[in-house]
């Protein structure tokens, strides 16, 4: 047996509202405050229909589950309403899971996180896994100031602790929290997969978060961070859960990997490369204050921000800090899979989402990439299993050949 | 002359108190941020026992994430002054620790021989909104507090220190607390009728935080308030002018009503 016996591929799709402005110097954020009269609805339903074509493509490739997330007030993501979205695509899938990753429980009604997400899973016929984050501190000023970023992990606890009681418990139950009181807690409908679906805490890296989803039986998936501070979120992940006597397997941890896979190494980081700059650059231009709402950090995480160069403006990175700390697999279909091979070992985890459209790069790229990723990328981690079965590789390939 | 400190165990929160002088006590309820301390104070010191509680989360007073509301201020402030053997004294609050004495006025006057607003937040004036403080971008703060931008010279090192906007973020937080979802106190207005003590409002006519418009409105719902302005001063009149003590000083000299 090893991690990659059960390897599953996430094919994760940010949704940005692509175009980057002629006058894109003179905003000082993608986030919160970029002003929404530069959104096109046009544009944005030919966006829309595009990352669908993109993800039901996912389907046919041969990935296992696509993934989705939610943002508010950002070019960087079209789905404010994440769960709109995902079942716009429960409709148009058949196979595929989907992680829907998700909706900060405590920006909306915890009862109101339950009933969608247990008619997406419904609706699915069982497809949906959840990942639930705190929300980045962009959120909180996005949304209403009735939820304070200074209460927002104890308030996300909670919130967290109501969904699970209401897709487990049989109601209508009564709930009496700090932050929320039901008098009857009875979601209708309840999940499909039982007692929950397979879930995961989502998290930047704090052992608080990491903390939480250990305490709450699910998994966890970190943001797209270097490899190193994944790893080392993973490994807290399996001491904390080790002192608490849960047994850690390798689909409770998801690895996220930003990749492009190319003929060679200088082709793919020709044709990567712009565009994963202008990720960073351009859709990642968040000033220090938005990422950090008083109270949305301790005093002592925020030290270490302030004491961090690359943390506090991670949009000035450069393509070769970019690499050389792990955060893009770029190259030939080898080099992109024996160094994600590696990390899944050294995780130790079978759960590898990989965002292959990366920021303003066209349709025709990011099928290319897609492409060779399932028909040359996959079928060599999945050889690496020790039953080494071959059924899902041929599977990809062929499908590859057809588009 | 300068402050003594002084920490109090307050109901669990370990509360710094600085002391100056002697006499009659008059306390000080500091604004969102402590950055510039409270030397512009001392010559209140002179005739009185001075006496500047440091909020908690705020200087040298440890965290409670669990004071979030204008009563939990009110009440830990009343077991502080229990704890003081305070019976009555005069009440200054500047700014958010405006907003807190306006509080502790309505509900405890039997404390309180005379108060003093500073440019008080929390009053909701349509028509002079206050500046959402969380919204003004880090670069453009400090034009918002002061028309005198020396005075945070030696407060604030340039650049900015991690440690430095680490203790301001701290500051900021504990500020969230109370004022993240409104800067207003929407039922301020409903009862300031039941602060009957006489009381001051001292303004900074240049004042861009809280708009020097704000003050008709608390002259008008006050039954027993005088006006104090500043020409020319911003949101931190006391270590803008010391036109700002002296005002003070004159109004807790007159002869306070039985």
């Amino acid at each position: 047996m090893n991690v990659f016996d059960d390897i599953q591929f996430y094919l994760f799709n940010h949704h940005h509202y692509i175009d980057i402005p002629q006058d894109a110097d003179s905003y000082h954020s993608t986030w919160v405050d970029f002003p929404n009269s530069l959104y096109n609805p046009e544009r944005g339903h030919e966006l829309y229909q595009r990352y669908t074509r993109e993800l039901l493509l996912a389907e046919e490739l041969g990935f296992d589950a696509i993934a989705l997330n939610e943002h508010h007030n950002t070019t960087y993501s079209m789905m404010p309403a994440v769960s709109v979205r995902a079942a716009y695509l429960a409709a148009l899938t058949k196979r595929v899971k989907m992680l829907v990753a998700g909706t900060p429980v405590n920006l909306s009604w915890p009862s109101r996180v339950a009933e969608e997400y247990a008619m997406l899973d419904v609706l699915s016929g069982g497809r949906m896994e959840y990942g639930f984050p705190l929300g980045t501190g962009m959120e909180y000023w996005s949304n209403a100031t009735s939820i304070n970023p200074a209460s927002s992990r104890a308030r996300f606890r909670e919130a967290l602790d109501i969904v699970f009681r209401a897709w487990e418990q049989n109601g209508p139950t009564r709930y009496d929290g700090d932050f929320y009181t039901y008098r009857y807690l009875n979601t209708w409908p309840k999940p499909m997969q039982r007692p929950r679906p397979k879930g995961y805490i989502v998290g930047s890296g704090s052992s608080e978060t990491v903390n939480l989803a250990v305490e709450s039986g699910c998994g966890y998936s970190i943001v797209f961070t270097p490899i190193k501070n994944q790893l080392r979120a993973f490994e807290n992940f399996r001491s904390l859960a080790e002192e608490r006597g849960r047994t850690v397997g390798p689909d409770d941890l998801i690895f996220t990997v930003i990749a492009y896979v190319g003929d060679t190494d200088e082709e793919a980081e020709r044709e990567c490369r712009p565009h994963v700059e202008n990720f960073f650059e351009w859709f990642h231009r968040v000033p220090p204050k938005y990422l950090s709402p008083p109270g949305y950090v301790s005093r002592d995480e925020y030290l270490r921000r302030a004491s961090s160069a690359a943390l506090a403006d991670a949009s000035r990175a450069t393509w070769d800090d970019m690499v050389s700390i792990g955060r893009i697999a770029c190259g030939s279909a080898d080099t992109v899979a024996d160094m994600i091979a590696h990390w899944a070992e050294e995780a130790g985890t079978s759960r590898i989402l990989v965002t292959l459209q990366h920021g303003d790069m066209p349709e025709w790229k990011a099928v290319k990439n897609m492409t060779k990723f399932a028909s040359e990328v996959i079928p060599r981690i999945r050889a690496r299993a020790s039953t080494a079965a071959s059924a899902p590789a041929s599977t990809a390939q062929q499908t590859a050949v057809e588009v | 002359m300068g402050f003594d400190q002084q920490n109090y165990d307050i109901n669990g929160i370990d509360t710094a108190v600085l002391t100056a002088g002697t006499g009659d006590p008059l306390v000080f309820l500091h604004g969102a941020g402590t950055v510039t301390g409270f030397d512009a104070l001392l010559p209140l010191a002179g005739r009185y026992r001075l006496i500047v509680p440091l909020h908690p989360g705020f200087g040298a007073s440890a965290d409670d994430p669990s004071v979030d509301s204008v009563h939990d201020y009110r009440r830990h402030y009343l077991d502080l002054l229990d704890r003081l053997e305070i019976q009555r004294s005069v009440l200054i609050g500047h700014s958010m620790g405006g907003y807190l004495a306006a509080s502790l006025a309505i509900d405890n006057s039997e404390r309180i021989s005379r108060l003093v607003l500073a440019s008080p937040i929390g009053l909701k004036v349509p028509e002079h909104p206050t500046v959402d403080l969380f919204t003004i971008p880090p670069a453009e703060l400090g034009g918002y507090l002061t028309q005198k931008p020396s005075i945070f010279d030696g407060f604030i090192p340039d650049p900015p220190t991690p440690e430095f906007l680490a203790d301001q973020y701290r500051e900021l937080t504990s500020a969230a607390r109370l004022l993240w979802e409104s800067p207003y106190d929407r039922k301020l207005d409903k009862w300031l009728h039941r602060v009957r003590m006489p009381t001051l409002l001292l303004w900074g006519e240049a004042d861009q935080l809280i708009p020097i418009g704000q003050c008709a409105q608390w002259a008008n719902r006050l039954p027993n308030a005088e006006q104090h302005i500043l020409p020319g001063v911003g949101h931190l009149l006391f270590d803008e002018s010391p036109d700002a003590v002296d005002a003070v000083l004159r109004f807790v000299g007159e002869p306070v009503p039985a």
